[in-house]
């Protein structure tokens, strides 16, 4: 029987991460919310990790360079943004670095909840 | 001041025989005396006042030799002489004498010129030289005892059988009673202050006669009044601080009057300079006075300073709640303080046709504003030299001006109880004073509304994170109600969060509101240190994400601060975004602002505020605070300028320097609560009531 999918999720934002793990344990997933993107490259080490949702602006370091971090290091991890930022830069330089998909707050549960069992599943995910 | 005040110093003859050594008398072409100078006084006794309008035969001992020298000067055009006269006091005197008809312009004899100079019995000439001395000359009364007429009727009733202290106060009601019919102008130097003698005209005796001799002018009145028409009573006075060894004459006037008695005073002046001296020098003030730029008052409140006195020696101590409890006092003072003399500017600021408008009690310059007489009286009562406010005034043509009141009290040892109000016209700075307010508030508001616009992203970020978590955890709690069993206690736990999150999202929404909205600056007593936490909320979020480090160093027990919440806070946001402008793109290290508060040595609230930044450019430093100066290539260059002008309408300073480990410093001082009036300036209203 395979393992229960396990999100991450890093925002700094208390309120939303929060809100974001209540929605996936009722939606069946197993989720591990992290404060910044430090203490989550800390649990990668320990922990495996089917996905990604993460924040853009964030004190430390940001979501940009979270996900500069992983595609250097190759991990194949996919990675979905949820984040106020309307920067369409930053976003297409994500999107050019694997993201799966770049969601603007607030995002609507279903098209959130698509977008991750379509990463889990190993297919593509479009943009927002 | 101005000439109507005083009689019109004509310069006909009257005016030129003041000066001349002989009695110089006019009479008209029935030969009833016209004009009588100040020699004929000294020669006859007779005071100018009580001979006007008496034929010169009348005072004659001989009327027959009179009817013969005046039918001879009809007939040859002049006459010369020796003719005897009756004296004031009953005696009688000779003199020399000569008298010529006068023609007016068609030919018709208009009046008769008399020159005289007095001869003794051996016929030789008493000549004095020179003009009569005003120090010899009498201080002449005329006044009407009428209004007396029931008290003088009740003494005659009880002649003889009045106690003694009763009698002294019907005496005092007597004069009080009697009222002044004319003066002449010795009378009216002497005890008028600055009033001419036509000012005097209808008031009462009382006001002018000195209080310890009215039972004696009473009981020569009554004399007088007894005796037969042409009786002369007189008195020797002690010296009451006006003239030494007064004495005072007092004589019925003829039947004509019935009611009225002439008075002579005869004594000199303690001040024993020539009157002509005095007059040339007091001309020369009064001109000044009457065309000085400022509007002036005289306002003689010596009843007052005697009310004063007797309320201190009764124990006042607190006197403006004496006059809490006492309002009638405040009216008296409206109702009998007499303004005595004005100038100029003064009729034009209240809008008056002439001197006369505005010679009357003062209550007409509180009518809008009453409260601000209390406060003059308090602070005579006080013993202040001079007391100021601004206040508005009601002008006899019905405008309203902010005008700037002082007033000068007298000095209790000087001789002379005038108090000058001066009355400065404010109304069109006020106007600009509150315009340049508006201009101020508009532009502050600019400036915060442009700083907001730095913040938006910010702003937004802000904003809709507790968004994001309200939609998320509402959509949740929604597919925890869809499922078969419903988990009411999950949704419990969603919807608080639900609530808490939209208690955030509103927070910030007030606060940004708060900054945004243009409002009237409300002045309140502030904690610095809170100003301070509350504009670190707005720039929360630029410092975390810029991982920029804030040290707060706040002290303990500050003293608090006048000023308004909304203009302060902005005046340290602004502070603080140019610091993280200006650590932004600097090494992780340098990345830092320090924020501290406390006192400078005069107590005042110190608040410092630094970064490791660059610094500010030696040739910027002189230049940071002038508006539309900028370094940043999408600043307006107008947010150091505000908070300058914002620091300095709290009564405050702004200051920038570089700190000698690096990095820009800016040091704020504003005045602690209580040492500076700053409320009404921040909310744009003239400041009340301080001395001067």
């Amino acid at each position: 029987m395979p393992e229960l999918p396990t999100v991450a999720i890093v925002d700094d934002d208390e309120a939303v991460r929060e809100a974001l793990g209540d929605l996936l344990m009722v939606s069946g997933l197993t989720c591990h919310t992290f404060a910044g993107a430090a203490s989550f490259l800390t649990a990668c080490t320990e922990f495996h990790f089917d996905c990604l949702i993460t924040d853009i602006r964030m004190p430390g370091m940001t979501g940009i360079e979270l996900i500069e971090r992983l595609h250097v290091e190759g991990a194949g991890l996919p990675v979905i943004v949820l984040s106020s930022v309307l920067d369409e830069q930053a976003r297409a330089h994500a999107l050019s670095l694997g993201a799966r998909a770049w969601f603007t707050k607030p995002v609507s549960d279903e098209r959130l909840l698509g977008a991750i069992a379509t990463a889990i599943d190993g297919g593509r995910g479009g943009g927002q | 001041m101005t000439s109507p005040l005083r009689e019109s110093r004509d310069h006909d003859e009257a005016g030129i025989a003041e000066f001349a050594s002989e009695s110089i008398v006019i009479l008209d072409e029935s030969g009833k005396v016209r004009s009588w100078n100040p020699a004929a006084e000294r020669i006859f006794g007779w005071p100018a006042l009580a001979l006007r309008g008496t034929r010169i035969a009348d005072i004659s001992p001989s009327p027959a030799d009179e009817r013969r020298a005046w039918a001879h000067l009809l007939q040859e055009g002049s006459w010369h002489g020796r003719i005897s006269r009756y004296t004031r006091d009953g005696g009688i005197v000779c003199a020399e004498v000569r008298r010529h008809l006068r023609y007016d312009g068609t030919g018709m004899h208009c009046d008769v010129i008399e020159f005289a100079y007095p001869t003794r019995d051996s016929g030789e000439t008493q000549y004095a030289a020179g003009p009569v001395p005003d120090r010899t000359t009498a201080a002449s009364w005329q006044i009407d005892v009428s209004p007396a007429a029931e008290i003088i009727a009740q003494i005659a009733a009880r002649a003889g059988s009045v106690p003694e202290d009763e009698l002294r106060d019907i005496y005092s009601r007597l004069v009080e009673r009697a009222l002044i019919v004319e003066v002449n102008e010795r009378t009216a130097r002497l005890v008028g202050g600055n009033r001419g003698p036509a000012l005097l005209a209808g008031q009462s005796v009382a006001a002018f006669w000195p209080v310890g001799s009215r039972g004696i002018l009473a009981e020569l009145v009554l004399e007088a009044l007894r005796g037969r028409e042409g009786k002369v009573c007189r008195r020797q006075l002690a010296s009451d601080g006006i003239l030494r060894d007064p004495l005072v004459t007092v004589w019925r006037a003829g039947r004509a009057h019935s009611g009225r008695l002439f008075i002579a005073v005869n004594g000199a002046a303690d001040d024993d300079r020539s009157y002509l001296f005095l007059r040339a020098s007091e001309a020369r003030y009064r001109k000044l006075i009457d065309y000085m730029p400022v509007a002036l008052w005289q306002v003689d409140a010596s009843h007052m300073g005697k009310i004063y006195a007797q309320l201190r020696a009764d124990g006042v101590v607190d006197f403006e709640r004496y006059l809490e409890e006492h309002p009638e006092l405040v009216e008296l003072a409206a109702a009998t303080v007499n303004v005595t003399d004005v100038n100029r500017r003064a009729i034009e600021l209240v809008g008056g046709a002439g001197v006369q408008d505005l010679i009357r009690p003062v209550g007409y310059l509180f009518a809008a504003n009453p409260a601000a007489l209390r406060r003059v009286m308090i602070g005579r009562f006080t013993g202040r030299k001079n007391y100021s406010e601004l206040m508005k005034l009601q002008t006899l043509d019905n405008r309203v001006l902010d005008v700037r009141f002082s007033v000068t009290y007298p000095e209790p040892l000087l001789e002379l109880d005038t108090t000058i109000f001066s009355l400065e016209d404010v109304t069109e700075q006020l106007r600009m004073e509150t315009q340049l307010r508006q201009l101020q508030a508009d532009f502050s508001h600019a400036a915060r509304v442009s700083m907001l616009g730095e913040l938006a992203s910010s702003i937004a970020h802000e904003v809709n994170q507790p968004l994001a978590a309200i939609v998320t955890n509402a959509e949740t709690s929604l597919r925890w109600l869809g499922r078969d069993k419903p988990d009411i206690g999950k949704v419990e736990q969603l919807t608080a969060r639900i609530v808490a999150s939209a208690r955030r999202a509103d927070e910030i929404v007030q606060r940004v509101r708060g900054m945004a909205v243009k409002q009237a600056p409300a002045p309140v007593e502030l904690a610095f240190n809170e100003i301070i936490q509350e504009s670190l909320l707005f720039v929360r979020h630029e410092i975390e994400t810029r991982s920029v480090r804030v040290r707060t160093s706040y002290a303990r027990g500050l003293p608090p601060v006048i000023g308004d919440r909304i203009q302060l806070q902005q005046v340290v946001v602004n502070m603080l975004i140019n610091a993280i402008q200006a650590v932004e793109g600097c090494d992780e290290a340098l990345q830092e602002i320090a924020l501290s508060t406390g006192t400078d040595e005069k107590g005042d609230l110190l608040f410092m505020l630094g970064d490791r930044g660059p610094g500010i450019a030696p040739d910027h430093i002189a230049r940071i605070f002038d508006g539309f100066f900028t370094t940043k290539t999408h600043g307006m260059g107008i947010g150091l300028a505000i908070c300058q002008s914002i620091v300095t309408a709290h009564g405050g300073e702004l200051s920038a320097s570089n700190r000698p480990g690096g990095g820009a410093q800016f040091r704020v001082i504003l005045p602690r609560a209580g040492r500076f009036a700053a409320a009404d300036q921040i909310a744009g209203r003239p400041a009340c009531a301080e001395g001067i």
